[in-house]
């Protein structure tokens, strides 16, 4: 697999600059964590990632080719779920499936292994409204990943749940991405998120959106939830807030 | 009943209480003042003349005649509001181009139209069934185009994500997505598809419930006139409960407040 490059990415939208000269090369396999506070642009670059959005200027290249729209290759991770309401859990998950027109037989049983994996055996034939709101983040999950895409691109995906079902969601992720090695691109706007899940943090600084400080995390895998109390976790969390500036006080 | 339940949900007694207050309130009063009947008849005569008029199968025939150019009326409406709806939300070009004759023609009074549509297609059944069909088409269409246009962003980005197709993204999300809201629109136009076809008879028919209220208000048989307009609550009624429950079972999924416009 070549290099996951993107290069200087701009964008002007009516006269203001979300992001300026954002540069970022994120390896394969690597699990790259985004921070930075609200209006930082870290979603228009996601979306731009993604081949959602057009940068005004400059190229996102992914598996060496450059992006020009939406690609097979990326899994998305909304901010909110983004489930189809009428559909069971199965169905949402086979959702790629059907609009790609991949072998249903085959990725039926890839989108059941998937579900196990985000723990939601049992549940194929639920309806979205009869999950709770992490079970709901882990079907998009399995959503994203069923089409066996190259790059996860994740958007503040456990911001809307609470704490402790964040942390347990934290630590799955984890496992689920060291089992299926993908690579990672993970925006958040909490720190601690950023510095557990992170091979490496990037920090992004506001008006305009541009790369603060990018930060190897080195801390051996598989992490847990004590390690966030540790002396080097906190090293990092507070070499992030620095970089993140006087505006760095988000939580 | 037990008393805890009763305090839970005292409207489970006070519906049938005002009913019947309702009901002995006016019989009372028609017999103190010895109102004649071709000016209020009594709930007793009211009663009698339902029985009779059921018995005789006499309101029976004419109600199959009126539910059956309101149900014509209606599926048209349905028909031609879903497809026409579709188009006009899908394509900015024809919606530009209709949008004008559309907003023009909604605000006509729709059963003004109601005699030249006699004139043309006569005193049967296919004049109602048009006039059925023109009332109940507007609020189907609008209700087509509100909830195919309400279909949020993230959605559509998730089908974009897929680099979907058009018709892909409109059968998977646009369309479920809209189900509420057309829901919404064939409950209003059930009913009105049976204010259509009794206004069509009130212009011009030999049969159906709008021609024999004509028929007992020439007479003066106001108990008969009281007896159909029962019927015809009792129908509407029956109309909006079937569209409940194909509506409960079609859209499982939609909170009720998902659903405007009813």
């Amino acid at each position: 697999m070549a290099a996951l490059t993107q290069t200087y990415v701009s964008q002007d939208r009516s006269l203001v600059a979300a992001l300026a000269e954002v540069t970022l090369d994120i390896a394969p396999g690597e699990f790259v964590t985004i921070v930075g506070p609200s209006g930082c642009g870290k979603t228009t670059l996601l979306r731009i990632m993604a081949g959602l959005q057009r940068p005004t200027s400059g190229a996102v290249h992914l598996l060496g080719r450059p992006v020009t729209g939406p690609s097979r290759s990326v899994g998305i991770v909304f901010q909110d779920p983004v489930l189809l309401p009428w559909r069971t859990v199965l169905d949402n998950v086979m959702l790629p499936v059907q609009v790609l027109g991949l072998d249903r037989e085959i990725f039926r049983r890839r989108a059941l292994e998937l579900l196990a994996l985000v723990g939601l055996s049992g549940f194929e034939g639920k309806y979205p409204h009869e999950l709770s709101g992490g079970m709901r983040q882990r079907v998009s999950l399995a959503r994203a990943l069923v089409h066996d895409p190259a790059l996860l691109l994740m958007d503040e995906p456990f911001g809307a749940l609470d704490a402790m079902t964040r942390e347990a969601m934290n630590l799955e992720l984890q496992r689920i991405w060291q089992d299926s090695g993908k690579t990672v691109a993970f925006i958040t706007h909490s720190i601690s998120e950023a510095v557990f899940l992170g091979d490496r943090v990037v920090v992004m600084s506001p008006r305009p959106g541009r790369i603060a400080d990018v930060l190897a995390v080195e801390l051996a895998r598989p992490r847990d939830l004590d390690l966030m109390a540790s002396d080097a976790f906190g090293v990092y969390a507070r070499k992030i807030r620095q970089a993140l500036g006087p505006r760095g006080m988000l939580e | 009943m037990i008393p805890g339940d009763l305090r839970r949900r005292p409207h489970v007694v006070l519906i049938p209480l005002v009913f019947v207050t309702f009901v002995a309130v006016w019989e009372a009063a028609v017999r103190l003042w010895r109102l004649p009947d071709y000016l209020l008849p009594a709930p007793s005569a009211v009663a009698r003349a339902l029985v009779a008029g059921l018995a005789s199968r006499l309101y029976v025939e004419h109600a199959w005649i009126t539910v059956t150019e309101a149900l014509l009326g209606f599926l048209i409406a349905a028909a031609a509001g879903i497809i026409l709806g579709t188009v006009i939300a899908q394509f900015r070009l024809v919606e530009r181009t209709l949008y004008p004759y559309v907003v023009a023609f909604q605000t006509l009074p729709k059963i003004a139209v109601a005699p030249l549509l006699v004139v043309w297609l006569g005193f049967g059944v296919s004049s109602k069934v048009v006039i059925a069909a023109l009332v109940a088409f507007f609020p189907v269409l609008v209700n087509v185009i509100v909830g195919l246009k309400t279909v949020d962003g993230p959605k559509l980005d998730l089908m974009r994500s897929f680099s979907a197709t058009r018709w892909q993204t409109f059968r998977f999300v646009t369309f479920p997505n809209a189900l509420p809201f057309v829901f919404a629109g064939l409950d209003i136009a059930v009913v009105f598809s049976v204010l259509g076809a009794i206004v069509g008879e009130f212009v011009g028919s030999q049969r159906g419930l709008g021609n024999l209220i004509l028929q007992f208000n020439t007479a003066l048989d106001i108990a008969g006139m009281f007896a159909v307009l029962l019927l015809l609550a009792a129908l509407g009624v029956a109309l909006h409960l079937v569209m409940q429950a194909i509506q409960r079972r079609v859209i499982f999924w939609a909170q009720p407040d998902h659903v405007i416009g009813a």
